[in-house]
This record gives C-alpha cells, structure tokens and sequence, in this order.
C-alpha cells in the first residue's frame, strides 16, 4: 500500500514512537561522525547521509555481554542474558545497501545454531528504509543485484519527493501496523514526484562469473598482487553491513566478571591464530583471499546468497585503497580471458 | 577563508620520479621500489610496489598520495621482502619516520634509495579522493609543515616547493582550545571522541612504529588490557598507543587520516611530542637518534618528583 508523509510528520511519528519507550535508532551526529544510534528527538536525525558503520549493528552490537559470572569461595553463579528485555527498536532512515543486508545475516544466525540475541531484537524490530537520491563512485549496489530504490529487507520503504516529504509503500505486516497505528499522519499519495534516484558510477560485473572464477582459484598470484599491501586492521570488515564474525573474550576479575561477544574481523592475524603458534593464514593476502571467498563464494555455496550489498564503505575507508569493486571487475575481465582461450 | 593551494609542481614530481625510478630499477641499483599509483576512483592514489623498469610509468604524485610508506619497510609488514636495497618514495613527514626506525635499529640507511618528494601538501582524508586541495580540505600536518624538501635523499626532483601561505596551525590552535578546558571538560571531551572507537586498529596498523611482534593489546595468555570496544578497553588502548609513540611519533598523522570514526589521534601525538619537547628538549626529526627520552636516563632529567 502506498501513502504520502510530510517530513513534519514523519519527525512526529518518531517522536511519538520515542515517547512510547521504543528505542528509535537512526543516523545521528556523534561526536561529529554520523552512526545509527538511538535518538532522543526526531530533530537530531541526519537522514541525508549514509551513516559511517552499518544498520547491522541494531542486530547485532559492537560489543554485548552475552553471560556473566560471580565466584565466592568454593561457589559459582553464572547468569545467562534475557533477551526478551530487549527493548521495541524502530531502525530508521537505512538505505537500502544496509537494509538488503539483513535478510542476508538472517541466514547465517539461524542456521546451526540460533542466535537468540540477533534474532531476539530481529523480531522486535521494524526497519523503515529510505532510497538513495544520491551516490559516488564507490557505491555498487547496481553491481550486485540491487537498487537504490530497493526495499529489500525494510518493512516500511521510504522515497524522498519533490518539495520535501516521502512516498511510503509498506512491504511487511509489520510495516503495516506501524501506518495502521499512526494513520491520521499519513496522507494519499496523490501528485507527488519522487527525487530522481541515485546513480551509482561503478561499472558492473557479473556474480556467477565472478564466483565461477573464485571457485577455481584458491590459489593464484593474483591475490599477492590485489593484497600484498593490506595492512590487516579491521576497518573493512566492522564497517561492512554484511560481515558477521564475532569473537567471544571473557572480562572481569578472578570474583566476577562477563562472557562478551565483539565483532571480530578476518583481516586481523590473530583470526586464525591457533593456540600452538600456527597460522594457516600466516600473510595478508591470504586473509584478504577469505574476505572475498566468503562474500562471493563460500556463503553463495551454503545459503545462496551473496554477503555483499555494494554500500562501497569498505572502498572508502581502507586505508590503503584496497577496492572490491575493482577487484571483482578485474576478476570478471580475469574470466572473460580463460573463455577466449579455451575457445581459440 | 578558504583558499586554494597550488599544486602544480606534482606533474614535474610525478614525471621526475618516474624517470628515476626507470634508471635505478633498470641499472638493477634497487630491487624494488614502494611508491603511489593511481586507482580506479577518480582523484585516488593506492600504494604499490614495484620492480619491472617498465612498471615505473604506473608512478604518480598527487593530493591523494596520502599513505606513509614507510610502514611496508618495517617488520611488522613480512609480505615485502626485504632483500636489496629498495627505493621508496618519500614526503618530508615520512622521512622523519625512517630516520626513526632507522634509530630504532629496524632499518640501515644503506639499505634504502630514497626518492624524496618536493611536497606542498596533501589531502587531510581519502573519503572522497577527488577533492581540491585548499586550506580546508588539506591535511592538518600540512599546515604545520616547515619540511616540505626532504632532505638528504638519494634523489629529490628540481622543482620548487611553493612555501607554506601561511595556514592556520590546526593542531596548535586545537591543543590551546584543549589546554584551556578543565580537567573535567577535557575528559569530557575524549570521553566522547574514544566512545566512537570500534577497535578496528587501523591507527595501529598504518602506523610505522607499531612493529611490535605481539600488540600488548592484542595479548590474551594473559589478557592485559580489555580488548572489548567498550569505555574502559578503549581508553586502555588510546593511553597505551599515546605513551608508546611519546617521542617516537614524528607526526605522518596516518593514524588520524585512517581512523573510521574521525577520532583525532594525532591531536595526542602532537601534544605528547609539544611535552617532550618542553621537558627533555627532544623532538623527533630528521636526525637519527638512538635513544629517545623515554627510555634512556641521564643526570640532567627532571628528578624533583622523587621525594
Ligand atoms: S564488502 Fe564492502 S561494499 Fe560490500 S557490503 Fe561490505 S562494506 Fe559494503
Ligand atoms: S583491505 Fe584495507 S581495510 Fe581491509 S584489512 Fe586490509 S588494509 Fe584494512
Ligand atoms: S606534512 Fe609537509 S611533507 Fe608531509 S605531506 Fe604535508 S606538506 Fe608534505
Ligand atoms: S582507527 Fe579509530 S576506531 Fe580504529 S582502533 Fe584506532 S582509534 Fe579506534
């Protein structure tokens, strides 16, 4: 169903939501940096920029305690988590990059085993997604099947107007309720010109000659020359709305303390450092080679999906320019070669 | 007001060092050489290492050739291999940084052609490569630069450096603001920057002087500070990191450039640096210096704190 609302009525759905007790996250001015954190007014969202981390993290935070832990001489408490204290979240302003990203992470948590914290505040949450009316030549989300009027993955899908406002089509039940709930701030959608959508300057490849190369290719000297020079920090993969790897430390005193999950990153030697001093992935390129692996082959493999929405943030944020997107072209032009040869 | 800068010496730069880079590779003087190329988006810069002659073409310099080099010559980086003599090319502030490790015994200068860089400034973030270089857009370092012709390289292209207009001092004018806020306001003040700390380590990892085999906060038999992105592991890292480069940190400012979440490190770098400076006379430059202050003794320290 599609409606019409007025900025102003959009700023007072979210206030009214905040003043219900729900936890509205959307894209705020921290401390100068732009981050989906929760808001205390409507008024302090920047909707007009794509945040510097990713809406993953309203699923799955930075940093959560997951258990913790009491000793007193010979005795020892341990206490799980509640999750059903998890509080209402309305995810706001995600463009739709970050927000086709978490029906992908569905996948993953509640394969083996379930993730009860993800999808606890997955339930809990409704995403109200936004189309991008503007890009750079590092987005790519055209690359990878999507648009940047996708609404893949939002339950409420948001596109800005002509003259201010929003056009909004419910994709979900959830989505729904909420216009269901708030009715007399929404309008019919009738005259109204939606902004000319973004257009993403990255060329495009294709996936299944790009896996198809990958699922050949573990080895190749490629991977020295596309990633000698990575540093191996973190910054791709905690920026990524896509990435998943977590690590899980236990912190406090010999008395008391916590079981904590953090996000964990390939890039780092440490990943796959084992406890007797081997390292299979002893050099950088060889980690960089998983972090393309898993998004383009290994979770194609196991859930048919690809772990990439093209948000381009990784591109803009390595510290030594290292490029997915030219990478996955190269290695789409790579394949292209192999078929003139054999074909000759 | 916002002013542009001039830079129109990088394409004689940009040609010089391709033709010297060219020669040493070509007379087998050097066996590789870890320069700039240009990237895919428009106005970018990537690093690259080099060592076919004819890869010498691929050498750039512009705005965007923001990285320290230097980093890929430490220990710290085992994918570069170390044998020969390898040319690197090197702007001023990155100089400062060899003549560091040089000091810390990680590098021999006999080992390095270095390939210096006439250098009118760069740009302060890569985000958004294709930007003008003005005095906003502009690395702060740059603004306080005085060491724009490195010198006592093996090759520096003729060109003349245009001299520094006169920019406001950015780290200067935001260490006086700092220094003027309480204790209070000023706890405030990185309460709030270090809470945007993912520990990514990016600042850690571009960092030429962080070649420690094992980052003391990457320990974990036993775990030595908390390595959890939360108030008390982050300001566990940043003191850690401050106190390990007091001294040694000659101000590339790379780990501000690279950090995600725009903290300001180098602003702590600047004012440890503006510490020792007034307390031991020491500053890190273009000398190399075997010992820094921090861990050497001698009479003429401050001992009115032992009572
Ligand atoms: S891999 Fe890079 S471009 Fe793709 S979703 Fe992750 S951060 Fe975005
Ligand atoms: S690719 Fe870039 S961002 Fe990712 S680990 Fe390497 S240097 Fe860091
Ligand atoms: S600090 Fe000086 S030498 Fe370094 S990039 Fe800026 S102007 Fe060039
Ligand atoms: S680069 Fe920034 S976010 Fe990453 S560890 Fe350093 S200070 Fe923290």
């Amino acid at each position: 169903m599609q409606n019409y609302i007025s900025q102003q009525n959009f700023n007072a759905l979210l206030d009214s939501l905040i003043s219900q007790g729900k936890r509205v996250v959307a894209p705020r001015t921290n401390a100068g940096t732009v981050l989906y954190e929760p808001l205390a007014n409507a008024a302090d969202m920047v909707i007009d920029q794509l945040p510097r981390r990713s809406g993953k993290e309203a699923f799955f935070p930075l940093c959560e305690d997951i258990m913790t832990y009491q000793k007193e001489g010979q005795k020892i408490e341990l206490q799980d988590i509640d999750p059903t204290r998890f509080l209402e979240t309305v995810l706001v302003g995600v463009r739709p990059c970050d927000a086709a990203a978490i029906p992908v992470l569905d996948a993953v948590f509640s394969w083996d085993y379930k993730d009860e914290f993800f999808l606890e505040r997955r339930k809990k949450t409704t995403i109200i997604g936004l189309a991008c009316t503007q890009a750079d030549d590092a987005c790519f989300c055209t690359a990878v099947g999507l648009t940047p009027a996708d609404p893949k993955g939002a339950d409420l899908f948001l596109t800005p107007l002509e003259g201010g406002g929003y056009a909004c089509e419910t994709q979900s039940e959830k989505g729904e309720a909420l216009v269901a709930n708030n009715k007399e701030l929404f309008a019919e959608p009738n005259g109204y010109k939606p902004l000319p959508l973004a257009e993403p300057q990255t060329g495009k490849f294709d996936l299944k000659k790009v896996k198809a190369w990958l699922d050949e290719h573990f080895e190749d000297p490629a991977w020295d020359s596309i990633a000698t020079r990575c540093v191996g920090c973190g910054a791709c993969a905690f920026v990524c709305p896509a990435c998943h790897c977590f690590d899980i430390v236990d912190e406090g005193t010999e008395k008391q303390g916590k079981r904590r999950k953090n996000w964990d990153a390939c890039g780092f030697w440490k990943f796959t450092h084992h406890a007797s001093g081997h390292n299979p992935r002893d050099q950088q390129p060889k980690r960089y080679r998983n972090r393309i692996m898993h998004k383009f082959k290994y979770y194609d493999d196991k859930f048919g999906q690809t772990l990439c929405t093209g948000c381009g943030r990784c591109i803009r944020l390595c510290p030594v320019g290292i490029d997915i997107a030219d990478i996955l072209q190269d290695i789409d032009k790579i394949e292209v070669k192999v078929k003139v040869e054999e074909n000759s | 007001m916002t002013q542009p800068i001039d830079t129109s010496i990088y394409a004689a730069v940009t040609a010089a060092i391709q033709g010297e880079a060219k020669r040493i590779l070509s007379e087998g003087q050097v066996t590789a050489i870890v320069g700039y190329a240009a990237a895919r988006r428009k106005g970018s810069a990537q690093p690259i290492v080099i060592s076919q002659p004819d890869d010498a073409q691929k050498l750039i310099f512009t705005p965007a050739c923001v990285n320290n080099l230097a980093v890929y010559l430490t220990k710290a980086k085992k994918e570069i291999p170390k044998t020969g003599k390898i040319g690197i090319v090197v702007k001023g502030c990155d100089l400062k940084a060899l003549a560091g490790l040089m000091g810390e015994s990680q590098l021999k200068r006999e080992n390095l052609y270095l390939i210096g860089v006439p250098c009118a400034g760069v740009l302060g973030s890569t985000i958004q490569p294709d930007t003008e270089l003005t005095s906003d857009s502009i690395a702060p370092k740059c603004t306080e630069c005085n060491e724009r012709m490195p010198p006592e390289c093996d090759f520096v292209p003729a060109v003349q450096v245009p001299v520094n207009q006169g920019l406001e001092k950015k780290y200067a004018a935001e260490i006086a603001r700092l220094e003027a806020l309480t204790p209070q306001e000023r706890w405030a003040y990185w309460k709030e920057q270090f809470s945007k700390c993912i520990k990514c380590y990016a600042c850690r990892q571009v960092c030429p002087f962080c070649f420690c085999e094992q980052c003391l906060c990457d320990r974990n038999k036993p775990q030595m500070v908390e390595t959890t992105p939360r108030p008390a592991g982050n300001f566990a890292w940043h003191i850690v990191r401050a106190m390990h480069l007091a001294g040694r940190c000659a101000g590339c400012a790379e780990c501000e450039r690279v950090c995600p979440m725009d903290i300001p490190l180098n602003l702590l770098n600047r004012k440890m640096a503006k510490e020792l400076k007034e307390l031991f006379e020491h500053e890190a430059g273009f000398e190399v210096q075997e010992k820094g202050p921090l861990n050497s003794f001698t009479d003429k320290d401050d001992q009115s704190f032992i009572k």
